[in-house]
């Protein structure tokens, strides 16, 4: 066996500039990955704009002819809160994947090297940096749209300047948060200080939202604050934020020398595997890394099971698993005012069919919550064997939970919209009894196979329609049946009395058709 | 050493010297990889002390020069081949100093000469494995920390690797310490085997700790029976911070 060298040499270290360019000579793309990039963020960049459309729109709005209306001025608060709130939903999501992350491939062979940490984490920071500035700016430019009709510019036409300004203080803004939640990066009790902070800014710009819906009062204070601003208030926003992420950046540049590996390893394995898992619409994989997430280190006491039948008794585990983790069951239960905000902020009124889209996701979301024991990927069909009883019986048992959660859901979105107006009549609230039949297409979805992105599926009018995507429509379809009366009445506005007759009924049959047809499945 | 609540090692007291092959046996889940990443510095312990090379992991370029490490199955660059990939690992580590192995004898040492022009990614899994390993041999370093080198690996290569180690590697000053469920690869790189059960470290002429039936008996052992530690030369840091 040959081995060598063991003879020091005057080599001076490689830099990771000459590292990359190694790399990138031997990169080897074609023009159709080039293609296929370009192609990807053309499409992209038409969504945006089409997403963005509207809301831009109202830059261009007469100050004079929508102050007047109540509609709009509560349209440009709720909105104003909504766009805040995503904001700082983003800088959570930033939070969860790092934010300073290395590709898996850097990660094996660049991190644990001789070679200059801050060099290894200058791109990553790079591409970090630019994400927080275009999301940054178009955050800016939306809240300035959302105060549009109610800003007096003077000679009445909105100054480029304003709108420039706008963008700066955005992309400034999320620029030094983006820093700070990279300073905390290394230790958790500074990330979970980062995460309570977006997490409470979130909740309160979704309040401030929400009260607007009944107080006139707080809508004139906030379009007055609107109307007040003047070219000063935007170059101060502008320069402030900009100043603070400078020194955020340059602590984040001294702190990149010494970034520790283990939180680097960490984030970006798990980044890595979630956004593999969101390319390629793994469901199963993003949920086993929430959880993975959530449970490792955490020390759990065994309970015995309890004396149910057999089918309760497999159904309890999932009763048992919301009780242990009710974190995401109060994320969605705050999520119950959604379909008020959305339809204020949107259409200027609450009904619609975007109300109706956001009753049916949130009952959905909150559904799901108590679907693990049935999805596809977890569901032991040794255990049904084991205690001896027909998937038909399971599925009933594992029904409940989803049942109840969907229903209670509904009747807390439904009474919120009652409370603020947007729907009158006391009986909105029985409507939530649509739970059941939304429940039919949760266990649906719940059940549904995993995606197979290989899979192209049949050729239909509108082009290739991979059958993950069949069956996910189809049990929104399922979802939709079940809750027709409600949704019948939230969108055409009508006296909404009958409906409380007809919803129980239909929830009943739907439920009861998915269960004699999934139940008789055998699995 | 603890993940939140869960305790994964307790009382642990090891010292392995230059030159010196240590592998850690035991049963799933009994702290082996626990134990590497503590000594990789990945895990700071949560009592106690850690020394590696002198001192505490430092997480610097001059312990990474001094300290090699495979551990997680690595991801391949796309545009890689085999034999670029070990240059790679060259070229990061420069300069080379101490001994190590040259990227074609590697090639040939490890039985990837047919495949050294293809792409990581077109290797069985076994392969894969052999260059994770070859990689690590391919720079100077003064610590290797493997776990489960002998992985997907047939038994002709683990005892040619086991050769490597032990009559190559650590004759040249190097120390290995290596997670492993073969014991017979253990034994063939001429290692000192260390028995972790239920997070401590067992006397090893118990037989418990390296069959996996057995993974319950060294629970009601008086932990007062296990040896006082096992002494060694502390290492010597000379020529880790080149």
């Amino acid at each position: 066996m040959t081995a060598a060298t063991a003879t020091r040499t005057t080599e001076a270290p490689a830099s990771v500039a000459a590292v990359r360019s190694f790399l990138g000579k031997r990169r080897r793309r074609s023009w159709v990955d080039w293609y296929a990039t370009g192609f990807a963020l053309v499409i992209a960049a038409i969504y945006i704009s089409d997403f963005l459309a509207s809301p831009l729109h109202r830059l261009s709005g007469q100050a004079g002819q929508a102050a007047a209306t109540h509609t709009a001025a509560l349209q440009a608060v709720t909105g104003a809160g909504l766009v805040i709130g995503a904001g700082a939903g983003l800088l959570l999501l930033a939070q969860a994947l790092g934010p300073l992350i290395l590709s898996p491939a850097d990660l094996s062979w660049l991190l644990l090297t001789p070679l200059s940490r801050r060099g290894i984490l200058r791109r990553p920071a790079l591409t970090a940096a630019v994400g927080a500035t275009a999301a940054g700016a178009l955050l800016g430019v939306l809240t300035l749209a959302m105060a549009g009709p109610y800003l007096r510019p003077e000679g009445g036409t909105l100054p480029g300047s304003w709108l420039a300004l706008s963008a700066v203080a955005g992309a400034g803004s999320c620029l030094a948060a983006v820093a700070a939640e990279a300073l905390a990066q290394p230790g958790e009790r500074a990330r979970v200080l980062v995460r309570a902070a977006c997490a409470a800014l979130a909740v309160v710009a979704l309040a401030g939202a929400l009260a607007a819906q009944g107080s006139t009062a707080l809508i004139r204070a906030v379009t007055a604050v609107f109307g007040g601003l003047a070219t000063p208030d935007f170059t101060i926003a502008a320069i402030a934020s900009v100043a603070v992420a400078c020194v955020a950046w340059l602590l984040l540049w001294r702190a990149m020398a010494t970034f520790p590996a283990a939180a680097l390893r960490a984030d970006s394995a798990r980044s890595g595997r979630a956004l593999l898992a969101a390319g390629v619409l793994n469901f199963s994989l993003l949920f086993w890394i929430a959880e993975d997430n959530h449970w490792r280190g955490r020390l759990l006491q065994s309970r015995p099971w309890p004396k149910l039948s057999p089918a309760m008794t497999l159904a309890w585990a999932d009763w048992r698993r919301v009780g242990r983790r009710p974190g995401p069951l109060a994320v969605v239960t705050i999520a119950s005012v959604f379909p008020a905000l959305l339809g204020a902020a949107f259409t200027g009124k609450a009904h619609g069919i975007l109300i109706a889209a956001g009753l049916v996701a949130g009952a959905m979301a909150a559904g799901l919550q108590g679907t693990a024991g049935a999805r596809r990927d977890t569901d032991s069909a040794a255990m049904r064997r084991l205690l001896g009883v027909s998937p038909g019986q399971v599925l009933a048992a594992r029904t409940v939970l989803p049942a109840l959660l969907c229903t209670a859901w509904l009747a807390l979105a439904l009474t919120v919209l009652s409370a603020i107006g947007a729907l009158s009549g006391w009986w909105w609230p029985l409507l939530a009894l649509a739970g059941p039949g939304v429940a039919a297409g949760v266990l649906r979805l719940a059940r549904t196979a995993p995606v197979d992105p290989s899979d192209r599926g049949p050729d239909l009018p509108m082009g290739n329609t991979p059958p993950w995507m069949i069956s996910r429509f189809i049990s929104i379809a399922v979802a939709v049946a079940g809750s027709y009366p409600l949704l019948a009445a939230v969108v055409q506005g009508h006296d909404g009395a009958g409906k409380v007759v007809a919803q129980p009924v239909v929830s009943a049959v739907v439920l009861g058709i998915y269960l004699m047809i999934a139940g008789g499945m055998g699995r | 050493m603890a993940y939140g609540k869960v305790v994964v090692l307790e009382d642990i007291d090891l010292t392995a010297s230059e030159g010196e092959v240590v592998a850690l046996t035991g049963v799933n889940g009994v702290g082996k990889s626990t134990l590497l990443s503590c000594l990789a510095g990945f895990r700071p312990p949560s009592g106690g002390t850690v020394s590696v090379l002198g001192g505490p992991p430092r997480d610097d370029p001059a312990f990474w020069r001094a300290v090699a490490i495979v551990a997680d199955q690595p991801t391949w660059y796309p545009g890689l081949t085999v034999r670029e990939l070990l240059e790679l690992v060259r070229m990061t580590h420069k300069p080379l100093p101490g001994w190590c192995v040259p990227v074609d004898d590697l090639v040939e040492i490890f039985g990837l000469t047919a495949r050294a022009d293809a792409s990581p990614l077109s290797l069985s899994s076994g392969q894969r494995q052999r260059l994770s390993i070859a990689a690590a041999l391919a720079r100077p370093s003064s610590l290797l920390l493997l776990d489960e080198p002998e992985q997907s690996l047939d038994a002709g290569f683990r005892r040619e690797l086991a050769a490597l180690l032990g009559d190559e590697y650590a004759a040249n000053g190097g120390t290995v310490i290596m997670a492993t469920h073969d014991h017979d690869f253990a034994v063939a790189a001429g290692a000192r085997i260390i028995q972790l059960s239920d997070g401590r470290v067992v006397d090893p002429d118990d037989d418990f700790g390296t069959d996996p039936d057995d993974a319950g008996t060294g629970y009601d052992e008086d932990p007062a029976d296990k040896p006082d530690e096992y002494l060694a030369e502390e290492p010597d840091q000379a020529g880790h911070d080149q």
